[in-house]
C-alpha cells in the first residue's frame, strides 16, 4: 500500500510538472540578413547563430502560459509578449531558444531575466533588461552592440569590428568585455562608485584615468571603434580574447 | 547613419510613417547612441502626453477670459510706451561725441562681437557628449555674466524635466502594478530602490560640489534609466 502510494505521488507530481509547462514551437524561412526582434516578459532568452536559412524558435510556457503570436514582416520577425499580453494579471515566465542565421541582427529585450546571445555577426546585436538579469553575449561579431541592465552583469565575448558602436550599461554588477587585442577603438568607461576599472592587457600610454579615477579615456589602434562603457555601482573589466 | 540624420527621421519614425528599410536603419542608430535614443524618448513621451485626455485638463478653465487678460496687458504696455517716446521726443539731443566716447564705444561693440562669436562658434562644435570635458574658466565667466546657460542651469533644467516625465510615468506605474505578479513588483521595487539609491548619491556629490560634471552626468542617466524602468513596466 505505502509503495503504492509513493508511486502515485511521484507519477502525479511527474504529470503535474508536465501540464505545467507547455512548449511552443514555429519555424520561418530567412534571409541572411533577418532580423529577430523580441520582447519578453519575464524568462530567459537564448539566441544562437547556426549555418541554416531558417529561424526556429522554442518557448517554454510556464503557467498560466502567456499568448505568443510571432509575425514575420519584411525581413523581420516579430515577437512581443508585452503587447500580446497587455492587461493580463497572471502571466507565466517564456523561456526562448531561438536559432537564427549567423549574420541575422537580434534585437532582444525582456523586463526580467536573463538574455544570452552567442555566434551572431549581423548588423546590430542589442540586449536590454528593463530590470534585473544576467546578460551574456558570446561568440559575436555584429557592427552595433548594446547591452543595457539595472541589477545584473554583463559578459561580452567577440570581436571589435571597424566603424562599428560597443554600448554597455548597468546600475549594479559587473561588466566584463573580452575583445581580441588588436582592436581598434575609443574607449569611454565609467565606473564612478567603485573606480574600479581594469583595462588589463589593453592599459596603454594613450589611456588616461580622469576624475579621480573614475573614468578612463582612451584609445587602442587606430581608434576606429567606440567603445562605451558605464557602470554605475560595479566594476568594469577587459580581458584579452 | 549619422545623428543629424536619424534625429532629422525621428519625429516620422514615431509616426511609423518611414520606409522599412529606412526603419531599420534609424532603430540601429538608436540602439547604440545614446543621445539620440533620449531625443526619440522625449519625442515619443510628448506623443504619449499628447495622446492622453489629460490635457484636457491642464487647460486654463476659461480660455476667452485668459486671452482678454493677455490682450488688455498688451494693450497697455503698447500706450505707455507711446507715452514715453511722445514725452521723449520735444528734447532734442546733441549727436556730437567726444574721442573717448567714440573709442569707449567701438571697443565696446567690439568686444561683445567677439564675446558672441565665440559662444557661437562653441556651440557649433559642441557635438559630442560622451566624452564630458570640465567648462573653461572663460566658459564659467559668460555664465556667470549671463551670456550662457551655466552647466548647473542646465542640468537644473533637464533634471526638472525629467523628473516631470517620472511623476507622469510614475502615476501610470501606481494605477497598473496591482495587476503585476509578486515577484514582478518585487523586482521592480528593488530595481527602482537601486537606481534611487544612485540618484540620490549623485545628488549628495552635486550639493558639496555643484563643478563636478562627471556626477552631473551620470545622475543624468540615473534618471534617464529610472524614466525606461517606468516607462517599460508601465506597459505591463
Amino acid at each position: 500500500m505505502l509503495l503504492l502510494s509513493v508511486v502515485f505521488f511521484f507519477a502525479s507530481s511527474g504529470t503535474l510538472e508536465v501540464s505545467a509547462q507547455k512548449k511552443f514551437s514555429r519555424i520561418y524561412p530567412a534571409s541572411k540578413n533577418v532580423r529577430l526582434q523580441l520582447t519578453n516578459r519575464t524568462g530567459t532568452v537564448t539566441v544562437e547563430g547556426w549555418d541554416k536559412d531558417e529561424i526556429n524558435i522554442s518557448a517554454y510556457l510556464e503557467a498560466p502560459a502567456a499568448n505568443i503570436e510571432p509575425q514575420s514582416l519584411s525581413g523581420t520577425i516579430y515577437i512581443n509578449l508585452v503587447k500580446d499580453n497587455q492587461g493580463r494579471t497572471e502571466v507565466g515566465n517564456v523561456n526562448f531558444l531561438i536559432k537564427v542565421p549567423y549574420s541575422a541582427s537580434v534585437d532582444i529585450e525582456t523586463r526580467m531575466g536573463n538574455l544570452n546571445v552567442s555566434s551572431v555577426r549581423g548588423g546590430l546585436v542589442r540586449a536590454h533588461i528593463s530590470s534585473e538579469g544576467d546578460i551574456t553575449l558570446t561568440n559575436i561579431g555584429a557592427d552595433n552592440v548594446a547591452a543595457e541592465n539595472v541589477i545584473g552583469d554583463i559578459f561580452y565575448d567577440g570581436g571589435v569590428q571597424s566603424g562599428g558602436n560597443y554600448r554597455f550599461t548597468s546600475t549594479r554588477g559587473n561588466i566584463n568585455l573580452r575583445i581580441p587585442l588588436n582592436s581598434s577603438f575609443k574607449l569611454v568607461a565609467t565606473a564612478p562608485s567603485t573606480r574600479s576599472i581594469s583595462l588589463g592587457d589593453f592599459g596603454n600610454s594613450s589611456m588616461k584615468f580622469v576624475s579621480d579615477g573614475r573614468r578612463v579615456v582612451g584609445q587602442n589602434g587606430d581608434g576606429s571603434a567606440t567603445i562605451s562603457v558605464t557602470n554605475q555601482r560595479g566594476s568594469i573589466s577587459f580581458i584579452r580574447r | 547613419m549619422n545623428c543629424e540624420h536619424c534625429q532629422e527621421l525621428i519625429s516620422v519614425y514615431l509616426d511609423n510613417e518611414l520606409e522599412q528599410e529606412v526603419s531599420m536603419s534609424v532603430q540601429t542608430h538608436l540602439a547604440v547612441c545614446a543621445p539620440c535614443a533620449k531625443m526619440c524618448e522625449d519625442f515619443a513621451m510628448i506623443l504619449d502626453f499628447c495622446d492622453l485626455d489629460e490635457t484636457e485638463h491642464s487647460l486654463p478653465p476659461n480660455s476667452k477670459a485668459l486671452w482678454c487678460r493677455i490682450n488688455n496687458l498688451i494693450e497697455t504696455e503698447i500706450s505707455s510706451e507711446l507715452s514715453h517716446k511722445v514725452k521723449e521726443e520735444p528734447a532734442k539731443r546733441s549727436w556730437q561725441f567726444s574721442f573717448a566716447q567714440v573709442f569707449a564705444s567701438i571697443l565696446g561693440i567690439a568686444l561683445v562681437s567677439s564675446l558672441l562669436t565665440v559662444v557661437g562658434i562653441k556651440n557649433y562644435s559642441a557635438g559630442d557628449v560622451s566624452v564630458n570635458t570640465a567648462p573653461s574658466l572663460f566658459d564659467r565667466a559668460l555664465g556667470k555674466i549671463g551670456i550662457i546657460e551655466t552647466p548647473q542651469q542646465t542640468r537644473e533644467n533637464r533634471v526638472k524635466e525629467q523628473q516631470s516625465a517620472i511623476d507622469y510615468w510614475n502615476k501610470r506605474v501606481a494605477a497598473k502594478r496591482a495587476n503585476w505578479a509578486a515577484n514582478l513588483r518585487e523586482a521592480f521595487d528593488r530595481n527602482l530602490n537601486e537606481i534611487d539609491q544612485t540618484v540620490f548619491e549623485y545628488n549628495r556629490i552635486l550639493q558639496e560640489n555643484p563643478d563636478d560634471d562627471l556626477s552631473g552626468e551620470m545622475l543624468d542617466s540615473a534618471l534617464n534609466e529610472k524614466m525606461a524602468l517606468l516607462r517599460e513596466f508601465s506597459e505591463l
